[in-house]
Protein backbone atom coordinates (compact mmCIF):
# COMPACT_ATOMS: atom_id res chain seq x y z
CA UNK A 1 0.00 0.00 0.00
CA UNK A 2 1.61 3.34 -1.01
CA UNK A 3 2.57 5.70 1.43
CA UNK A 4 1.41 9.28 1.50
CA UNK A 5 3.80 12.33 2.48
CA UNK A 6 2.17 14.58 4.98
CA UNK A 7 2.01 18.54 3.37
CA UNK A 8 1.75 20.05 6.64
CA UNK A 9 5.12 19.52 7.02
CA UNK A 10 5.42 22.49 3.46
CA UNK A 11 6.62 25.37 5.27
CA UNK A 12 7.87 24.22 8.06
CA UNK A 13 11.30 25.91 9.46
CA UNK A 14 14.11 24.51 11.00
CA UNK A 15 16.34 26.13 14.14
CA UNK A 16 18.99 28.05 12.74
CA UNK A 17 22.06 26.48 12.86
CA UNK A 18 25.70 27.69 13.04
CA UNK A 19 28.52 26.26 11.37
CA UNK A 20 32.41 27.56 11.48
CA UNK A 21 34.28 25.99 8.33
CA UNK A 22 37.53 23.80 9.28
CA UNK A 23 40.56 24.39 7.06
CA UNK A 24 41.30 21.16 7.36
CA UNK A 25 37.28 19.84 6.18
CA UNK A 26 37.55 22.19 3.36
CA UNK A 27 40.92 20.27 2.30
CA UNK A 28 39.19 16.90 3.81
CA UNK A 29 36.02 17.40 1.18
CA UNK A 30 38.31 18.04 -1.99
CA UNK A 31 40.19 15.49 -1.83
CA UNK A 32 37.08 12.97 -1.42
CA UNK A 33 35.95 13.98 -4.39
CA UNK A 34 39.27 13.79 -6.04
CA UNK A 35 39.43 17.86 -6.84
CA UNK A 36 43.04 18.49 -5.89
CA UNK A 37 42.38 22.42 -7.24
CA UNK A 38 45.59 24.19 -5.63
CA UNK A 39 43.03 27.43 -3.87
CA UNK A 40 41.09 24.55 -2.38
CA UNK A 41 44.24 22.58 -0.84
CA UNK A 42 47.24 25.47 -0.49
CA UNK A 43 47.55 27.51 1.76
CA UNK A 44 50.71 29.11 0.20
CA UNK A 45 48.10 29.60 -3.05
CA UNK A 46 45.23 30.64 -1.05
CA UNK A 47 47.25 33.19 0.85
CA UNK A 48 48.11 34.72 -2.66
CA UNK A 49 44.78 34.84 -4.08
CA UNK A 50 42.24 37.59 -4.30
CA UNK A 51 40.14 35.61 -1.48
CA UNK A 52 43.35 35.60 0.82
CA UNK A 53 43.08 32.66 2.02
CA UNK A 54 42.20 29.36 0.41
CA UNK A 55 38.10 28.40 -0.37
CA UNK A 56 35.95 25.93 -0.79
CA UNK A 57 35.04 24.11 -4.01
CA UNK A 58 30.93 24.81 -4.69
CA UNK A 59 28.96 21.99 -3.66
CA UNK A 60 30.85 22.68 0.27
CA UNK A 61 27.81 23.48 2.08
CA UNK A 62 26.61 20.33 1.35
CA UNK A 63 28.75 19.54 4.42
CA UNK A 64 26.79 22.26 6.77
CA UNK A 65 24.56 19.72 8.83
CA UNK A 66 22.78 20.84 11.87
CA UNK A 67 24.51 18.10 14.37
CA UNK A 68 21.65 18.11 16.81
CA UNK A 69 18.99 17.85 14.18
CA UNK A 70 17.31 14.28 13.89
CA UNK A 71 16.68 13.14 10.39
CA UNK A 72 15.06 9.78 11.18
CA UNK A 73 12.96 12.29 13.06
CA UNK A 74 11.95 14.48 10.20
CA UNK A 75 11.68 11.91 7.85
CA UNK A 76 9.19 10.02 10.40
CA UNK A 77 7.58 13.29 10.35
CA UNK A 78 7.26 13.35 6.72
CA UNK A 79 5.77 9.80 6.78
CA UNK A 80 9.02 7.78 5.31
CA UNK A 81 12.41 6.52 6.08
CA UNK A 82 16.01 6.84 5.12
CA UNK A 83 15.65 3.46 2.90
CA UNK A 84 12.49 5.39 0.69
CA UNK A 85 15.02 8.58 0.11
CA UNK A 86 17.03 9.51 -2.68
CA UNK A 87 18.21 12.97 -3.60
CA UNK A 88 16.48 14.18 -6.63
CA UNK A 89 18.25 17.41 -7.69
CA UNK A 90 20.35 19.89 -5.84
CA UNK A 91 20.80 23.63 -6.65
CA UNK A 92 23.49 26.07 -4.83
CA UNK A 93 23.84 29.49 -5.77
CA UNK A 94 26.63 31.28 -4.22
CA UNK A 95 27.61 35.00 -3.72
CA UNK A 96 31.56 34.39 -2.69
CA UNK A 97 33.24 31.51 -2.01
CA UNK A 98 33.32 29.80 1.69
CA UNK A 99 36.53 30.06 3.59
CA UNK A 100 37.62 28.64 6.65
CA UNK A 101 37.72 30.27 10.34
CA UNK A 102 34.37 31.81 8.82
CA UNK A 103 31.35 31.21 10.90
CA UNK A 104 28.11 30.94 9.05
CA UNK A 105 24.31 30.97 9.97
CA UNK A 106 22.05 28.32 8.33
CA UNK A 107 18.01 29.16 7.78
CA UNK A 108 16.26 25.49 6.01
CA UNK A 109 13.30 25.36 5.42
CA UNK A 110 10.80 22.41 3.85
CA UNK A 111 9.13 25.21 0.66
CA UNK A 112 7.16 22.40 -1.44
CA UNK A 113 5.78 18.49 -1.77
CA UNK A 114 4.29 17.54 -4.95
CA UNK A 115 4.01 14.39 -6.52
CA UNK A 116 4.35 12.84 -9.51
CA UNK A 117 4.28 8.99 -11.33
CA UNK A 118 7.17 8.07 -12.83
CA UNK A 119 8.57 5.00 -14.78
CA UNK A 120 9.03 3.24 -11.49
CA UNK A 121 5.59 4.16 -9.94
CA UNK A 122 4.40 6.96 -7.62
CA UNK A 123 6.94 9.21 -6.08
CA UNK A 124 6.87 11.91 -3.66
CA UNK A 125 9.30 15.12 -3.78
CA UNK A 126 10.37 17.13 -0.96
CA UNK A 127 12.24 20.57 -1.90
CA UNK A 128 14.26 22.14 1.05
CA UNK A 129 15.60 25.32 0.87
CA UNK A 130 18.45 26.62 3.10
CA UNK A 131 20.04 30.53 3.70
CA UNK A 132 23.53 30.63 4.45
CA UNK A 133 24.34 34.15 6.18
CA UNK A 134 27.65 35.27 7.05
CA UNK A 135 28.85 37.53 10.49
CA UNK A 136 27.98 40.62 9.25
CA UNK A 137 24.46 38.91 8.26
CA UNK A 138 24.55 39.30 4.54
CA UNK A 139 23.41 36.39 2.53
CA UNK A 140 26.25 34.75 1.04
CA UNK A 141 24.50 31.67 -0.48
CA UNK A 142 21.62 29.11 -1.02
CA UNK A 143 20.94 25.52 -0.92
CA UNK A 144 17.84 24.11 -2.59
CA UNK A 145 17.80 19.89 -2.40
CA UNK A 146 14.67 17.98 -3.78
CA UNK A 147 14.65 14.77 -1.94
CA UNK A 148 12.67 11.97 -3.62
CA UNK A 149 10.32 9.81 -1.46
CA UNK A 150 9.36 6.10 -3.47
CA UNK A 151 5.84 5.98 -2.20
CA UNK B 1 47.18 24.64 -19.11
CA UNK B 2 45.67 23.50 -15.90
CA UNK B 3 44.37 26.08 -13.35
CA UNK B 4 45.40 29.20 -16.09
CA UNK B 5 42.93 31.88 -15.43
CA UNK B 6 39.94 32.19 -18.20
CA UNK B 7 38.49 35.56 -19.47
CA UNK B 8 34.84 36.56 -20.54
CA UNK B 9 36.86 37.36 -23.77
CA UNK B 10 38.20 34.31 -24.14
CA UNK B 11 34.35 32.18 -24.15
CA UNK B 12 31.93 31.74 -26.70
CA UNK B 13 28.17 30.72 -26.93
CA UNK B 14 28.37 27.16 -28.48
CA UNK B 15 31.97 26.18 -27.06
CA UNK B 16 32.38 23.48 -25.24
CA UNK B 17 34.39 22.64 -21.69
CA UNK B 18 37.21 20.48 -21.61
CA UNK B 19 35.99 16.72 -20.80
CA UNK B 20 36.69 15.43 -17.11
CA UNK B 21 36.83 11.49 -16.32
CA UNK B 22 36.38 10.49 -13.14
CA UNK B 23 36.52 6.59 -11.95
CA UNK B 24 36.27 4.37 -12.18
CA UNK B 25 34.16 3.95 -9.00
CA UNK B 26 35.59 2.40 -6.03
CA UNK B 27 33.41 1.48 -2.49
CA UNK B 28 36.44 3.55 -0.66
CA UNK B 29 35.89 6.67 -2.46
CA UNK B 30 31.91 6.41 -1.26
CA UNK B 31 33.51 6.15 2.28
CA UNK B 32 35.50 8.41 1.71
CA UNK B 33 33.02 11.19 0.68
CA UNK B 34 30.45 9.75 3.28
CA UNK B 35 32.85 10.97 6.59
CA UNK B 36 33.98 14.29 4.01
CA UNK B 37 30.40 15.53 3.57
CA UNK B 38 28.78 13.63 6.92
CA UNK B 39 26.02 11.47 4.79
CA UNK B 40 26.46 8.03 6.14
CA UNK B 41 23.26 6.77 4.58
CA UNK B 42 24.13 3.19 4.42
CA UNK B 43 22.82 2.82 1.08
CA UNK B 44 26.15 4.17 0.07
CA UNK B 45 27.70 1.84 1.81
CA UNK B 46 26.20 -1.72 2.87
CA UNK B 47 25.39 -3.45 0.02
CA UNK B 48 22.83 -5.79 2.16
CA UNK B 49 21.09 -2.38 3.10
CA UNK B 50 20.75 -1.43 -0.13
CA UNK B 51 19.13 -4.73 -1.78
CA UNK B 52 16.96 -4.79 0.68
CA UNK B 53 15.77 -1.04 -0.14
CA UNK B 54 15.01 -2.61 -3.49
CA UNK B 55 18.42 -0.93 -5.10
CA UNK B 56 19.49 -3.99 -6.40
CA UNK B 57 23.27 -2.67 -4.66
CA UNK B 58 25.41 0.19 -3.11
CA UNK B 59 25.27 3.30 -5.68
CA UNK B 60 27.28 6.90 -5.12
CA UNK B 61 26.25 10.05 -3.46
CA UNK B 62 24.19 12.12 -5.87
CA UNK B 63 26.33 14.80 -4.59
CA UNK B 64 30.33 13.26 -5.16
CA UNK B 65 28.83 13.04 -9.23
CA UNK B 66 27.41 16.68 -8.38
CA UNK B 67 31.11 17.85 -7.28
CA UNK B 68 32.63 15.45 -10.29
CA UNK B 69 30.99 18.65 -12.49
CA UNK B 70 31.74 21.06 -9.97
CA UNK B 71 35.75 20.29 -10.69
CA UNK B 72 35.21 20.30 -14.63
CA UNK B 73 33.84 23.61 -14.10
CA UNK B 74 36.82 24.89 -11.73
CA UNK B 75 39.06 23.24 -13.76
CA UNK B 76 38.07 25.29 -16.72
CA UNK B 77 36.81 28.48 -15.41
CA UNK B 78 39.15 28.70 -12.16
CA UNK B 79 38.43 28.05 -8.38
CA UNK B 80 35.91 30.51 -6.89
CA UNK B 81 34.07 31.13 -10.08
CA UNK B 82 30.79 28.93 -9.90
CA UNK B 83 28.09 31.40 -9.07
CA UNK B 84 25.13 28.53 -9.78
CA UNK B 85 24.84 25.08 -10.08
CA UNK B 86 21.51 23.23 -9.93
CA UNK B 87 21.34 19.57 -11.10
CA UNK B 88 19.14 16.89 -11.64
CA UNK B 89 20.77 13.19 -10.81
CA UNK B 90 19.43 11.66 -13.70
CA UNK B 91 20.33 7.78 -12.94
CA UNK B 92 22.61 6.15 -10.20
CA UNK B 93 26.15 5.70 -10.80
CA UNK B 94 27.25 2.37 -9.74
CA UNK B 95 30.61 1.19 -8.20
CA UNK B 96 33.06 0.75 -11.72
CA UNK B 97 31.38 3.18 -13.81
CA UNK B 98 33.13 5.76 -15.14
CA UNK B 99 31.82 9.15 -15.11
CA UNK B 100 32.63 11.81 -17.66
CA UNK B 101 31.51 15.42 -16.88
CA UNK B 102 30.38 17.41 -19.95
CA UNK B 103 29.92 21.57 -20.87
CA UNK B 104 28.55 23.39 -22.83
CA UNK B 105 28.26 27.05 -23.31
CA UNK B 106 25.13 28.65 -24.12
CA UNK B 107 24.75 32.02 -23.30
CA UNK B 108 26.83 35.33 -21.96
CA UNK B 109 26.28 38.29 -20.27
CA UNK B 110 28.14 41.43 -19.06
CA UNK B 111 26.53 43.88 -16.37
CA UNK B 112 29.33 46.77 -15.17
CA UNK B 113 32.11 44.86 -14.48
CA UNK B 114 30.58 41.49 -14.21
CA UNK B 115 30.62 38.58 -16.52
CA UNK B 116 28.39 35.68 -16.69
CA UNK B 117 28.29 32.54 -18.69
CA UNK B 118 25.76 30.25 -18.90
CA UNK B 119 26.73 26.72 -19.27
CA UNK B 120 24.30 23.26 -19.70
CA UNK B 121 26.04 20.61 -17.49
CA UNK B 122 25.89 16.96 -17.71
CA UNK B 123 27.81 13.64 -16.57
CA UNK B 124 27.67 10.22 -18.37
CA UNK B 125 28.45 7.16 -17.31
CA UNK B 126 30.48 4.75 -19.54
CA UNK B 127 27.71 3.57 -21.45
CA UNK B 128 26.99 7.40 -22.26
CA UNK B 129 23.94 7.19 -20.01
CA UNK B 130 23.76 10.90 -18.19
CA UNK B 131 23.52 10.53 -14.73
CA UNK B 132 23.67 14.18 -13.77
CA UNK B 133 22.09 17.12 -15.85
CA UNK B 134 22.27 20.93 -14.98
CA UNK B 135 23.02 24.31 -15.61
CA UNK B 136 25.48 26.52 -14.44
CA UNK B 137 26.73 30.07 -14.46
CA UNK B 138 30.04 31.31 -13.77
CA UNK B 139 31.78 34.75 -13.41
CA UNK B 140 34.76 35.54 -15.31
CA UNK B 141 37.08 38.44 -14.94
CA UNK B 142 37.61 40.84 -18.04
CA UNK B 143 40.66 41.59 -20.01
CA UNK B 144 39.70 44.91 -20.10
Amino acid sequence: MPITLDRAVVGKAFPPYAVTVERGKIKEFARAVGDLNPFYLDDRVGAASEWGDIIAPPTFATTFRDDSLDYTAFLRELGTDISRVLHGEQEFELHQPLQPGRTYLCRAKVVDIYEKTGKSGPMGFVVRETTITDADNEIVGTMRAVTVVRL
Amino acid sequence: MKYATLYAEDVDIGDELPSLVKGPIQQIQLTRYAGASGDFNPIHQDDEFAKAAGMGGVFAHGMLSMGFVAQALSDWAGAGRVRKLGVRFAALVRLKDVVTCRGRIVGTSSKDDTHLVEVEVWAENQHGEKVVTGHATVALPSRG
